[in-house]
């Protein structure tokens, strides 16, 4: 059958997605984060495009203004709970608690099925505006279903102190899985409930190693043996990427969709290895940056007053001639500078080479059967995903 | 172009949007179209002008074309000479399709504005003020110490919290001075008064009745009635029970400004916006009711009103009024008009003859200010007071603070 798969060419470049997150991450600072659906939109073309299984680009057709009415709507409902049911709460808290802590934990806990809510519709509105070969993909309807699954999973999986996590991936992975649509193609999650359960080894791993470490040395009182709890605390760390990169490729080696099957060469060490010369350059690069904005801080103090530096910084009231606004105005542009500079550098070498790691080993098994699929209708759902977009959940990719 | 030829061609992949099939097509570039031959005998042309290219692709060899109108149909050039071509020659490449539904836009962005201006401005004031007469005090006590630890994190600038002063005779004069002043019958419940060691030049009543006065107003104070009568303004404050009001109304609308912010700069807006409100604590109806408690208190306790008119009027002069903008969203009223207030009062004091003994004597008056255990008195500004100069205890371990950028 599988005579020729399609292998995925990855076509993100560094440079350009520098410039683009660059020019996008200040334009949000700069109308005061309303650019920011425009940011996401132009990010996600790009990352969407950048990924090419058998030589044709992802394609996202979601609009930045249907993102912004999306979370506009979203606002209108939850500023009502947020504001009225968090005073409410904070009011019981403190009469009947005498503290803050019932109020926080009530509010979250209250927040959680909203959190699951705006995950799966942000899922369905991204699907909804996800095309491959001009066929968009879909997801049913379904939210309801998930909200109580996921509050169940994510109960059970807390309770049991990890040890079922990776079940409760699972099964909302196979619920959400299982309601995705390509085309008129409908995908198909295989694989027990258990079936991650090994991806999860390392990180138990690191896990005992580290309880087994703090325990021996508080029961020896030799503290040579918290050497071990650090050394657990590693093997966890890294057990995390052996995850990432396994839970992937085992769920997307489950994925049926007709008869077309996948493949995934994923690996936790490239990840590991990614995440670790990713660091090293971001702090690199952030370091250079610091020390260029002394140097230009330096320069214009001695434009100013020559004697400062000469004096170490120790008398500071030559400078009480500036205007006042001057220094929260340098401060701000510093903040921002640093703030927007990260979040670029952390697209560029983290999640960019992680994305382009996974889909370059990822392969389409017996491609001849995609040829039949039909289009799908389009999925207009105006709220787009607007409640994630303000309950800040991160990027829902 | 003269002398070129007329048309170029080469293989492209056509998408239907109909069936996930690919098909492997030649396309034609004449000057006002580009011909598409499908596999199957099949022409399409798409002129020129309707020509679009998708924006913000990774692959920038290539060329996905679409045709305006058409929300479907996609041809993936590779070939470099089309793909050159087609960037220099047509048009309209990059022209966007006009926005949808700019009215459900507008009318989404108004509703979600009126919906968290009614939150912030009606609901949640209303609400707090019902909820704040109903909180018992152990309830509020627990508010207010939650907050005096937040404020004492907040204002630190090494993660160690910010150290309360605790000199003993300090403390002693700090307490003749809240028994001069008598406010107990008025308040709901004790007060505690503490000093942080800190430049801010300010005072702030806290939920439960805890009053913190920062170590800058101790040394920007020209006098002890002056520190009486920001205490008395304080105490105004916890009669009122501004602070729990206060501090249940952040509560509210401190998350929903932040939904709408979103987290677009790692959340400064929110953590600006909140330090704003606790520098703004209060209404300006609140401010002005803290004031005319102080201006009876005082003169009950033959303390002259205009010390908070004075000090008011020094502040003035060294760090100026917020006007404007910047004056809407400032806690205290324009001080001017506090100034006069206070003025006003002390002439009626002064009528009764009700202005008596000083609130602390030299001595008190420097164990205030020395409370902190530093140089307090040495870095004040000029004090006008010759007792304080000199009067030095370093404590060892704490570096001094400078003065001089503060405020």
């Amino acid at each position: 059958m599988a005579f020729h798969d399609l292998r995925t060419d990855y076509a993100g470049r560094g440079g350009p997605m520098f410039r683009l997150a660059l020019r996008t991450g200040v334009l949000t600072v700069l109308t005061l984060g309303i650019y920011r659906f425009w940011m996401k939109t132009r990010m996600r073309r790009y990352y969407w495009s950048a990924i090419r299984p058998g030589g044709l680009p992802l394609e996202f057709t979601g609009r930045p203004t249907e993102m912004l009415t999306g979370f506009l709507t979203a606002v209108v409902f939850l500023a009502f709970y947020i504001g009225i049911v968090n005073l409410v709460l904070m009011f019981f808290s403190f009469s009947l608690f005498n503290g803050e802590a019932p109020a926080y934990a009530v509010s979250f806990i209250g927040l959680a099925p909203v959190i699951f809510f705006a995950q799966y519709r942000a899922r369905r509105y991204i699907l909804a505006r996800t095309r491959w070969r001009g066929i968009r993909f879909g997801l049913e309807p379904g939210v309801k279903g998930y909200v109580w699954r996921a509050t169940w999973w994510w109960l059970l999986a807390l309770s049991t102190g990890g040890l079922l996590w990776p079940v409760k991936t699972f099964a909302l992975e196979k619920y959400r899985t299982d309601r995705m649509w390509y085309g008129d193609a409908q995908f198909k999650q295989t694989g027990g409930l258990f079936s991650l359960m090994t991806a999860m080894k390392h990180v138990w791993l690191g896990a005992a190693l580290i309880a087994a470490g703090t325990l021996a040395a508080g029961l020896s009182e030799e503290p040579v043996w918290f050497v071990g709890a650090a050394m657990g605390g590693v093997w966890a760390v890294l057990g995390l990427a052996y995850w990432r990169a396994q839970s992937f490729k085992r769920l997307l080696e489950g994925k049926r969709l007709g008869e077309t099957g996948f493949r995934s060469h994923a690996r936790g060490g490239r990840i590991v290895g990614i995440y670790l010369t990713g660091s090293m350059a971001i702090s690199a690069i952030m370091s250079a940056l610091l020390f260029g904005i002394g140097i230009a801080i330096g320069i214009a103090l001695a434009l100013i007053d020559p004697a400062l530096l000469a004096d170490g910084l120790e008398d500071l009231s030559s400078l009480g001639a500036l205007p006042g606004w001057v220094f929260p105005i340098v401060g701000l542009v510093f903040y921002f500078t640093v703030f927007v500079l990260w979040g670029v550098l952390r697209e560029v070498f983290i999640t960019m080479p992680v994305a382009r790691h996974l889909a370059e080993t990822t392969e389409i098994v017996n491609p001849d059967a995609l040829a039949g699929i039909r289009q799908r209708a389009r999925d207009e759902f105006v709220e787009a995903e607007g409640f994630a977009d303000a309950l800040p959940l991160g990027d829902g990719i | 172009m003269t002398g070129t030829p007329v048309t170029y061609s080469a293989f492209a992949d056509f998408l239907d949007g109909e069936t996930a099939r690919v098909e492997r097509v030649e396309v034609v570039l004449a000057p006002d179209r580009l011909s598409i031959h499908r596999p199957g005998g099949g022409r399409i042309d798409w002129l020129a002008d309707e020509l679009r290219a998708l924006p913000d692709q990774a692959d920038r060899r290539s060329l996905v074309l679409t045709r305006a109108g058409d929300q479907l149909a996609r041809l993936v050039v590779t070939d470099e000479a089309i793909v050159a071509l087609l960037r220099r020659n047509a048009g309209h490449l990059g022209k966007r399709p006009p926005v949808e539904n700019k009215g459900r836009i507008l009318g989404w962005g108004l509703g979600a504005v009126a919906s968290v201006a009614l939150i912030i401005f009606v609901l949640v004031p209303v609400m707090a003020n019902q909820l704040a007469a109903y909180l018992p005090p152990s309830g509020e006590k627990a508010l207010g110490d939650a907050t005096y630890e937040r404020i004492r994190m907040a204002l630190s600038s090494d993660m160690v919290p910010v150290d309360t002063c605790e000199g003993p005779e300090g403390l002693a004069a700090l307490a003749s001075m809240e028994a001069r002043l008598g406010a107990g019958p008025d308040l709901p419940y004790p007060v505690t008064i503490s000093v942080l060691d800190h430049d801010l030049v300010n005072a702030f009543a806290m939920p439960g009745g805890r009053i913190v006065i920062f170590r800058g107003l101790l040394d920007e104070a020209d006098s002890a009635e002056e520190v009486a009568a920001v205490l008395a303004h304080e105490l105004g404050h916890v009669v009122g029970r501004d602070p729990t009001r206060d501090a249940l109304r952040l509560a509210g609308s401190v998350g929903v400004l932040g939904l709408l912010f979103g987290d677009f700069a790692g959340g400064t807006v929110v953590l600006l916006l909140a330090n704003q409100l606790i520098n703004a604590q209060y209404s300006q109806s609140a401010e002005a009711g803290a004031d005319d408690y102080a201006h009876a208190l005082l003169t009950e306790a033959g303390l002259p009103p205009s010390a908070l008119g004075t000090f008011f009027e020094r502040l003035l002069e060294e760090h100026g009024d917020a006007e404007g903008l910047a004056a809407h969203f400032a806690s205290h009223p324009q001080m001017a008009a506090r100034i006069e207030a206070a003025l006003a009062a002390q002439g009626a004091a002064e009528t009764a003859g009700r202005i008596g003994a000083p609130v602390l004597n030299a001595a008190e008056w420097r164990a205030l200010r020395g409370i902190c255990g530093g140089s307090a008195a040495e870095d004040a500004p000029e004090s006008g007071m010759g007792v304080d100069r000199g009067f030095e205890r370093p404590k060892p371990g704490r570096p001094k603070k400078d003065g001089s950028i503060g405020g």
